[in-house]
Order: C-alpha cells, then sequence, then structure tokens
C-alpha cells in the first residue's frame, strides 16, 4: 500500500516555503513588469517635488504605502489568471497543498519580487525625513498592515472572475480609489474635513495619516489616531482571517 | 476488506446559473475504479466527464449523491482526500516562465516532497516524457505538444495514489503519446490508480483495464473494450466497395454503416464466410478487418442516441 505517505492530512499552511519559491520564479522573469510597477509612483513624486517640494517627504512615505498597497493588485491579476488561463488551481489544490499556503505563498512571492523598487523609496525617505527607530519600525509595521490587507482582499476578489479581462475594469478602480484620492500622497488635514473619517478607514490613507502625525506632517486627535490604529489592525487581521477561509472554499467550487 | 481507490453512487450535477436554465451534467453516476486499475472514461462533448472528474478531485461540489476517494467522502471532507490525488486539468498549462525541469521539481516541492526526492522523480519523469531536450527551456517558447507533456510529466512524478488525467494527450504526436500510456502503465505497476479521460479510442483500448461510457450524464456501458467491441454483435467487421446501394441484402450479418458508397458490416467470425459468398456474387470489393473500439463506441452512443 502506497496512500501511507497521504496520512495527516490538513496541515495548515503545508507547501507554503515551496509554492513562495514557484512564485519567486514565476516573478523573477518579468523584468519590465518590475520596473513599471514604480511609474505611478513616480510620476506621483515629480508632481509633488514641483507643486510643493516641501512636501517631498510625506509623498515617499505615501509612495512606500501606496506601493505595498499595489501588491495586492498584483495578487488580484495573478490569482485569476493562473486559475483561468492555466488552471493552477486545479493543478495545485488538487493536492496537499494546503489552500492557505497557495494564497500566501502566492502574495509573498510576488512581495519579495517586487520589493526592491520600494525598498528603493524607502531609503529615499529616509534620506530625506532622517526617521528615528520607532519611526521607521512604525512605517514597516505599517506597510505590512497595508500590504496583508491589500492581498487579502486582491485574492478574495480574484475568486469571482470567469474572465481575466472583466478584472482589468475593476482593477485601475481599486488602485484609484484607495490609493491615488485619499491623502496617501499629501497630507491628511488637506483632505476634506468632512470625509476625513472615512480615509481613516481606508487602509492605505490610514497607514499614511498615522505616520504623517508620527513625524509631524499632520496632527491627528486622539480619537483619529485610535480609529486610523485599531481600523487598520482591524480591518487588516479580519481580511487576512477571510482569505484564509476564503481560499479554502474557494477550492470547491459549487 | 480494502476500500475502493474511487467510488461514486447516484452522483449528480446540476449547473445553476442566473440568468440560465440549469444544466444536467450529471444524472446519477454510480461507478467505482479498483486499486491499481487503469479506467477510461468516454463520452461525446459535453457528456459529463470533466464534470465527473472535477468533482473526483474535489475542485467541484455535487449536487447531490456520495463519492469517495480511498473510503474519504469527497463532498463533506475534501481535505481528507486531497492528499492521496494529483490531477492533470483539462486545458492545463505551465506555468510559462518556468522550464519544464522547474514546473517539475517545484510541483513536487509544494505538494511536500523532499529535495532527494523530488529531484530524482523529477528527471525521471522528464525522461520518460522526452522532455529531456527540452527541460530548460521556458515553457513560454515550448510547442502546444510540448506544454502538454510538461503537465503530464508534472503530475505523473507525483506518483500520487490515485491519478486524474483529463484528456492527458490531447494536442500531442503518436510517439508522446505512447510515452504517455507507458508512464501511466508504468505507474499502476507501481501501485497507482488511473481515472482518465480520451477521445482517442485507441488509446483507451491500449491502455485501460476497463471503460465506462458516459452519455448525457448517465453511464450507457461498462467493461473492458473487449466487451465492448463484443456488445456490438461481432468481432470483424467487412468494409465493402460499392456496398451501400445493397445494404438491405447484408441487413441479416449484423449492423450495417453506409457512408457514401461504402458499407461497413459487423459480422461474427463465424458467418464471414457466408457473407463474403454474397459479397463475390453481388461483384463487391471487401475487407476484413478486426473491429475498432472506435466503431463499437459509436454504435453503442449511436444506438442511444436514436433511442430518443
Ligand atoms: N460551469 C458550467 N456551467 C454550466 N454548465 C456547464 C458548466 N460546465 C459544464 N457545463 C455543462 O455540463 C455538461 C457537461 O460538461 P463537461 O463535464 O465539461 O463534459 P465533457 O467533459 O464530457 O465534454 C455540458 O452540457 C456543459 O455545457
Ligand atoms: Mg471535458
Amino acid at each position: 500500500m502506497r496512500t501511507s505517505a497521504a496520512e495527516g492530512a490538513a496541515v495548515p499552511f503545508r507547501g507554503l516555503a515551496a509554492f513562495l519559491w514557484t512564485e519567486v520564479l514565476v516573478q523573477a522573469h518579468e523584468n519590465l513588469a518590475m520596473a513599471t510597477s514604480i511609474v505611478v509612483q513616480g510620476v506621483l513624486l515629480v508632481f509633488v517635488w514641483i507643486l510643493a517640494p516641501s512636501l517631498i517627504g510625506v509623498a515617499l512615505v505615501g509612495a512606500v504605502l501606496f506601493s505595498m498597497f499595489a501588491m495586492g493588485q498584483r495578487v488580484l491579476n495573478e490569482a485569476a489568471y493562473i486559475r483561468i488561463d492555466h488552471k493552477a488551481n486545479d493543478l495545485y489544490l488538487a493536492g496537499p497543498l494546503s489552500p492557505e499556503a497557495y494564497f500566501l505563498g502566492m502574495s509573498l512571492g510576488i512581495l519579495v519580487v517586487y520589493l526592491t523598487p520600494v525598498v528603493a523609496v524607502g531609503v529615499l525617505a529616509e534620506v530625506v525625513i532622517r526617521f528615528s527607530l520607532v519611526e521607521a519600525a512604525t512605517l514597516l509595521l505599517l506597510a505590512l498592515a497595508v500590504w496583508v490587507f491589500a492581498a487579502s482582499i486582491g485574492y478574495v476578489f480574484s475568486t469571482f472572475f470567469r474572465d481575466n479581462r472583466a478584472i482589468w475594469a475593476y482593477s485601475s478602480l481599486f488602485f484609484n480609489v484607495f490609493g491615488v484620492l485619499p491623502p496617501v500622497f499629501y497630507p491628511f488635514d488637506r483632505f476634506p474635513a468632512g470625509l476625513q473619517p472615512v480615509a481613516l478607514l481606508m487602509p492605505p490613507s490610514a497607514a499614511a495619516a498615522i505616520l504623517q502625525n508620527a513625524i509631524g506632517a499632520t496632527s491627528l486627535s486622539s480619537g483619529e489616531l485610535s480609529l486610523a490604529v485599531f481600523g487598520l489592525a482591524a480591518e487588516s487581521t479580519l481580511l487576512f482571517l477571510l482569505a484564509i477561509l476564503w481560499a479554502r472554499r474557494t477550492v470547491q467550487e459549487v | 476488506m480494502s476500500v475502493e481507490a474511487l467510488r461514486s453512487e447516484d452522483l449528480r450535477k446540476i449547473y445553476t446559473q442566473r440568468g440560465a436554465p440549469p444544466v444536467t451534467a450529471l444524472a446519477g453516476v454510480s461507478l467505482n475504479v479498483h486499486r491499481g486499475e487503469r479506467v477510461a472514461l468516454l463520452g461525446r462533448n459535453g457528456a459529463g466527464k470533466t464534470t465527473f472528474l472535477k468533482i473526483a478531485s474535489t475542485l467541484l461540489r455535487p449536487t447531490s449523491g456520495t463519492i469517495e476517494v480511498f473510503g474519504h467522502d469527497v463532498g463533506r471532507a475534501p481535505e481528507k482526500a486531497r492528499p492521496y490525488i494529483a490531477v492533470v486539468p483539462q486545458e492545463g498549462k505551465p506555468f510559462f516562465h518556468l522550464t519544464p525541469r522547474e514546473q517539475v521539481y517545484t510541483y513536487l516541492r509544494a505538494r511536500g516532497l523532499g529535495r532527494e526526492v523530488a529531484r530524482s522523480r523529477t528527471e525521471e519523469s522528464l525522461e520518460r516524457m522526452g522532455l529531456t531536450e527540452f527541460a530548460d527551456r521556458l515553457a513560454i517558447t515550448l510547442s502546444g505538444g510540448q506544454r502538454q507533456r510538461t503537465m503530464v510529466a508534472t503530475v505523473i512524478a507525483t506518483e500520487a495514489p490515485l491519478l486524474f488525467l483529463d484528456e492527458p494527450s490531447i494536442g500531442m504526436d503518436p510517439f508522446a503519446r505512447r510515452d504517455v500510456w507507458e508512464s501511466l502503465r508504468n505507474l499502476t505497476r507501481r501501485g497507482s490508480t488511473i481515472l482518465l479521460t480520451t477521445h482517442y479510442l485507441d488509446e483507451a483500448e491500449a491502455l485501460s483495464d476497463r471503460l465506462y461510457i458516459i452519455e448525457r450524464g448517465e453511464v450507457l456501458v461498462t467493461g473492458t473494450s473487449e466487451d465492448l467491441k463484443r456488445s456490438v454483435g461481432g468481432t470483424l467487421k467487412v468494409s465493402l466497395a460499392g456496398g451501400a446501394r445493397v445494404v438491405e441484402s447484408f441487413r441479416s450479418f449484423g449492423s450495417c454503416v453506409a457512408d457514401g458508397e461504402h458499407l461497413t458490416v459487423i459480422v461474427a467470425p463465424e458467418r464471414l464466410g457466408e457473407l463474403m459468398e454474397l459479397a463475390v456474387r453481388s461483384h463487391l470489393t471487401a475487407t476484413v478487418g478486426p473491429v475498432t473500439l472506435e466503431e463499437a463506441f459509436l454504435r453503442v452512443v449511436g444506438r442511444s442516441i436514436n433511442e430518443d
């Protein structure tokens, strides 16, 4: 009997490292995409530099957070593409690889490959702002939370499509509504006062507001700060858990 | 008593979509695959083969009925069944930016195999599927058939206890198809069980211990390909050039199919002499050959279509 190797089914995150590595290999061939991944951020930085050079520090921090958010859109596109065009779900998920390892491995693989330009922007931000250790740690933590949120929502969203073309329309919406429009690249207090609570509930702008507050580029009331911190923490955690459950559920189509 | 590798009972699948009438893809399929068996699922396009394989491989929820993989209920506890299986999906493709060697190796690693085992299985599988020459080229530069070979190499390398292959040899040249057959035979020798679909009836005949013909979501017949061929009334086939004109005089020998000028008659060996005499008297040129599975399939499924 050769079925004994199969005992001990359903280990959470089984296969994570190996699938992460697979995705890194897959993504690493996309040199051009890696370079263009930073174009939107670069353009917005140039705008800020021309229009309000004093805000370039804020914009650089925004660019880091925005980039982390944009990784989620890559997860959305990648997950849908390999499922629809390559039948990768059928190949990988009808087997011992756990669905959450598939989701997380794919997301981390994309992150690893596309992180270099983001780190470059982060270094530039450091040069301009001269972060304290606490501020640098805060930025890292916020970037992580934004990424978790974006990757999770990207994966969940990807499962709703049967056709890759339909995604294009949504991805730019996603990108612009969460990342470009709200105060990510510019100070939180310039955002219309009535809409500020909304911005504090959107992960990229919440993270930006917290960091701007830390470096003195904006000043949040303690209520606003709590809303941003707890909102971001809750949204990232919940979305991550949802994505894991969703990944497990959607292996089997209805 | 050991459990079956696969067992389904009264399995039904009705696809429902908003704004479209429901489609009954499986209308109560009961079948079983014994351990170590190679079973082919045959049927016309849309018969329900892919639907069955998707349900069996835990990728699609059945509407009703039960299905078990090594005794694990696929509908209720799919995660228990998954470690036993591997799938070549219909129209699957390897990652374009991996080489066949990377594709097979990383896949085995993602399934939890250790480095050493994964490496040696990868090399063996690439060799078996005739991919050694292309093993280090990105899949995007490979031909369709070479990509399909990569998919098959990836999945057979798992040596999973139960393999599902949905049209695995599609787009392959006759040599590659034979590589697939040999690889699958080798797998069952090592103890794996195989359920595959194919539209190449010579493949089904060469490869499967047993087959099921599915038509409109129901099992029409099951048995060996010999059983199936016998069921159409004879094991010999006589082609009569120009015989279409006189089809009536040959009806008594067995099933007759006119194709243009030609007439094909399926006949039992005992009556061959009698038939040949009639052919000579009618000034017809006759060619005798064995009945193929394809002919048996056409007749069995054709009969079922005509009944409605
Ligand atoms: N996702 C789906 N939604 C609705 N109908 C479907 C879907 N998938 C397959 N079908 C229908 O179910 C039937 C069986 O399809 P399938 O199992 O793919 O057949 P086969 O693999 O034998 O060619 C067909 O009539 C097909 O149109
Ligand atoms: Mg099919």
